[in-house]
């Protein structure tokens, strides 16, 4: 049997798996995002607690993702949810890191005018900082996906759903004809969402960057 | 007002009253603006000049709290704001900075809008705010409105800048040198341009400035701060420039004080003197008739609406009999309209052709010229005023000893 025909016999497992692999790797994107913004726009003015906040984030990632997963067992045990807090861990750096410089990289001149035009703070913050940092936030999340999607796969040790499952199944099974078809396979399945995530996240780029500074 | 270092007018409203004012920044050891006491008058331009480092800035954004000052008390229209809420304190309070601050996501009409949205205005209103604001800046709505920051010159993001401060109409602007950083060509224009709209606006405006010359066009008033924001003079242009108070005055409006009276006068302010035209639809007998009479040796063509094409002399029309007027002499350029300085006429005065500046009102139509006597004459008259009053100061000085109200 050769890969095409091997893609086609298992083409139901492929879409289930996917289905399962961008649902895991969505949620903990969405979760990394809504943390990862928050804890940029809490620190990006004070010195001390951006760098301890990159630090610790940036700690996360040199965590080996067989031993966080693993790890995670204990408190959480099998399944979802030891992946999607492994997850997020993981894809916090990109994010906070972008959510900083953007909106460090906002011009003072135009805080300035707006505070001057007697905008509060968070006014300032959600129609002035926030939308010109946009662009640079949003490539922090694309950068997590890319990263998360790929990690994801090694949590099918901890029985995550997702193409992990594949790959697995394919080292388990080394030296038999299958093994390098379902390694191939699922190796496919994560490009392919690659793929799809970042012409994803090129439209929302698109559609939510205002025009007067594309 | 009993021992303020200001001008008193006893007749004109204090719109903006700055009360032992200083403010020392977190590890400074010296005040950048040291116990300043200071009366802005209602409908007036006061200008803050003085050298680099000297707290213009700093005085200035005490007014609407950018800066909060370490003590003294800021009065705006009667009312005590030093420890008002600053967010309602700046939406009425106009605001211009030098690098404009446009916001770069917004369209120019959602950026004028902005103060306007602030107060709750529904957007019938602030639709037609914004339009009339761009007209008044000279801006027509219909082209520049839906446009993006970027896609506007230096000179169109300064007036749309002015425009924003202008927003909900308030009663008090601020202004950080708006015009800074311009071509001088384009500055020009837009000082004039902000002239005109002022005197229709009437507002109550603090301009900060480190260009004398610029003080002297725009201040009804100028004041002249030393380091940490004292005051070396406040005066009117006129008494600046006759009467300076002290050395630190006198050497920072430098030499050529008389050129730099011409600032003070405008176009409009003189007769103008006349000068041959002819229509271009004309003929060589008519211009030649022109000639005769008055002397000149080239008149001016005028076009169907009035508006100056060439200068033509007798010779032209010799080397070229048969040709149309507006084909034949030289193009004139250099022209210059009623509000515009002396200085400005003389200037274009110096390279035109005929040593004269030729005056046209803003619809470019022909008024009139300026000759170098007249510009003689009315420096020989303002220095002849100055003198009469510096006399008039001398005496008043000796006798009320009031001499110590100007430090
Ligand atoms: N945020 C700040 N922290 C510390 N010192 C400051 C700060 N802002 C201004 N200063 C100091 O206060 C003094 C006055 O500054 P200011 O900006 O008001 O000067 P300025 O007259 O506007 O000068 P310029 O013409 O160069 O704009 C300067 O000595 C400056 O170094
Ligand atoms: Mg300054």
């Amino acid at each position: 049997m050769n890969f095409f025909e091997f893609l086609v016999n298992r083409s139901d497992d492929m879409l289930e798996l996917g289905l399962g692999h961008a649902a895991v790797v969505g949620v903990s994107v969405l979760l990394a995002t809504v943390i990862g913004v928050s804890l940029g726009i809490a620190t990006y003015r004070k010195p001390r607690p951006r760098e301890a906040v990159l630090a610790v984030t940036g700690a996360f990632l040199t965590i080996p993702s067989f031993a966080l997963f693993i790890l995670l067992i204990g408190p959480l045990g099998l399944g979802t949810m030891p992946v999607v807090v492994a997850l997020t861990m993981y894809g916090l750096l990109p994010i906070v890191r972008n959510t900083i410089t953007g909106l460090r990289e906002v011009d003072p001149a135009i805080v300035e005018s707006a505070s001057g035009m007697g905008m509060s703070r968070s006014q300032q913050l959600l129609r002035i900082e926030l939308p010109l940092a946009w662009p640079v936030i949003i490539t922090g999340v694309r950068v997590t996906s890319l990263v998360l999607l790929g990690i994801a796969a090694i949590g099918s040790i901890v029985l995550g759903p997702g193409y992990g499952e594949m790959i697995f199944t394919g080292l388990a099974r080394v030296g038999t004809p299958v093994a390098v078809n379902l390694v191939l396979a699922g190796t496919l399945g994560i490009i392919i969402l690659a793929i799809l995530s970042d012409v994803l996240f090129y439209v929302i780029r698109r559609l939510t960057t205002s025009q007067g500074i594309r | 007002m009993t021992s303020s270092p200001n001008v008193s007018q006893p007749n004109r409203k204090v719109m903006i009253r700055l009360e032992n004012l200083t403010k020392r920044f977190p590890g400074q050891k010296q005040n950048a603006v040291d116990n300043l006491t200071l009366d802005i008058y209602e409908g007036e331009i006061v200008v803050l000049v003085g050298p680099s480092g000297c707290g213009k800035t700093t005085t200035m954004k005490t007014i609407n709290r950018i800066i909060e000052p370490t003590s003294g008390r800021i009065i705006l229209d009667g009312e005590d704001v030093t420890t008002a809420n600053p967010d309602t304190l700046r939406r009425r309070i106009g605001y211009v900075i030098q690098q404009v601050g446009l916001f770069p996501h917004q369209t120019i009409g959602e950026n004028i809008a902005t103060v306007p949205k602030l107060l709750g205005w529904d957007s019938k209103r602030v639709t037609a705010r914004v339009d009339e604001l761009l007209d008044m800046v000279n801006m027509s709505p219909a082209d520049y409105r839906d446009r993006y920051p970027k896609q506007l010159s230096g000179g169109q993001r300064q007036r749309v800048g002015v425009a924003r401060a202008l927003g909900a109409d308030p009663d008090v602007m601020l202004m950080d040198e708006p015009f800074g950083a311009i071509d001088p060509i384009t500055r020009d224009r837009l000082q004039n341009e902000f002239l005109r709209l002022q005197s229709e606006v009437r507002k109550t405006i603090v301009f900060v400035t480190h260009d004398i010359d610029e003080a002297i066009k725009m201040g009804d008033r100028i004041v002249i701060l030393q380091e940490a924001s004292r005051i070396a003079q406040y005066d009117t242009p006129e008494r600046i420039l006759t009467a300076p108070a002290n050395q630190f005055v006198a050497d920072f409006i430098g030499k050529g004080a008389s050129l730099k009276r011409l600032n003070l006068s405008r176009v409009s302010d003189i007769e103008l003197s006349s000068w041959p035209t002819v229509r271009v639809g004309a003929d060589s007998a008519q211009v030649l008739d022109q000639l005769r009479s008055s002397g000149r040796d080239s008149v001016l063509v005028l076009d169907d609406a009035g508006r100056p094409r060439r200068w033509v002399g007798a010779g032209d029309l010799q080397s070229s009999p048969s040709g149309a007027l507006e084909e034949i002499g030289v193009p004139v350029e250099g022209m210059v309209e009623p509000t515009a300085t002396l200085s400005d006429a003389l200037n274009e005065l110096i390279a035109a052709r005929n040593s004269v500046t030729i005056v046209v009102d803003p619809a470019g139509v022909y008024r009139g010229v300026v000759d170098i006597n007249q510009i003689n004459e009315t420096i020989r008259a303002m220095r002849s005023t100055s003198a009469a009053q510096n006399a008039a100061d001398l005496a008043e000085r000796s006798t009320a000893g009031s001499a110590s109200e100007r430090p």
